[in-house]
């Protein structure tokens, strides 16, 4: 699946990239980011997934192909 | 309008498109850059934003208020990239019949696009350092990424 990450998560990750690993849920896409670059895991911990330009729970099942974004808390104004 | 844009913001033009022959009150509310920040010189800010779902969010919002106020005009507008110092970042104005729901209203607005409108600042130092900054924590009073605390409802 795709993913594509904001703000300071471009501090741990590439602005997009792809994982070929099979993945059930948002978390454990959550799980697996913060095991693939352990000092995000706390900042992980305060983001919001999106997937199909629509908000997403953890539970949240995810597909192969999907485009999940991932937003750190927002700090705009 | 766009909600998001990278143009410098038109404060004076969106105000003279902010008149409503029903509202006696116009609230304006401008977001701008300030040359410092947890003690440090700023230089710059660069915002960021995941736009497609930052205008969704934006257009419900005002809707939001709209309807809880019954409001004659309810627009914002959040700039993106480079913002200098004293230039504005966002723009919020509300017009109602009376000034008390102009007021409590914009500051309605103005909340929630900060703790929950996808937009991301990255203030830049005088020293050369920068850091992403500001981030909403409510979730950890509220247990919930999607709860927050807004300052309007504080008093």
């Amino acid at each position: 699946m795709k993913i594509e990450v904001f703000a300071a998560l471009k501090n741990y990750f590439s602005k997009e990239f792809e994982i070929a690993d099979q993945l059930e849920t948002v978390a454990d896409l959550r799980q697996h980011l913060g095991n693939l670059n352990p000092s995000s895991s706390q900042l992980l911990g305060m983001c919001r997934f999106v997937v199909q330009e629509d908000l997403v729970t953890d539970a949240h099942p995810l597909l192969a192909n999907d485009h999940v974004v991932v937003l750190p808390p927002s700090s705009g104004g | 309008m766009d909600y998001i844009t990278e143009e410098q913001l038109d404060l004076p033009g969106i105000l003279a498109e902010s008149h409503h022959p029903a509202a006696g009150a116009v609230v304006l509310f401008s977001g701008e850059v300030r040359n410092n920040n947890i003690g440090k010189k700023v230089d710059y800010i660069e915002y960021e934003s995941y736009v497609p779902m930052a205008s969704k969010m934006m257009d419900q919002i005002l809707e939001d208020a709209r309807q809880r106020w019954n409001l004659n005009i309810a627009v914002a507008q959040h700039r993106i990239g480079k913002v200098k110092i004293s230039e504005s970042a966002v723009v919020v104005i509300t017009a109602s019949a009376h000034r008390s729901e102009a007021y409590a209203s914009n500051r309605y607005i103005i909340d929630r696009i900060k703790h929950e409108v996808p937009i991301w600042k990255c203030e830049y130092f005088e020293d050369g350092t920068s850091v992403w900054g500001g981030n909403c924590n409510c979730h950890t009073e509220t247990g919930d990424l999607n709860k927050h605390i807004y300052e309007s409802e504080n008093g």
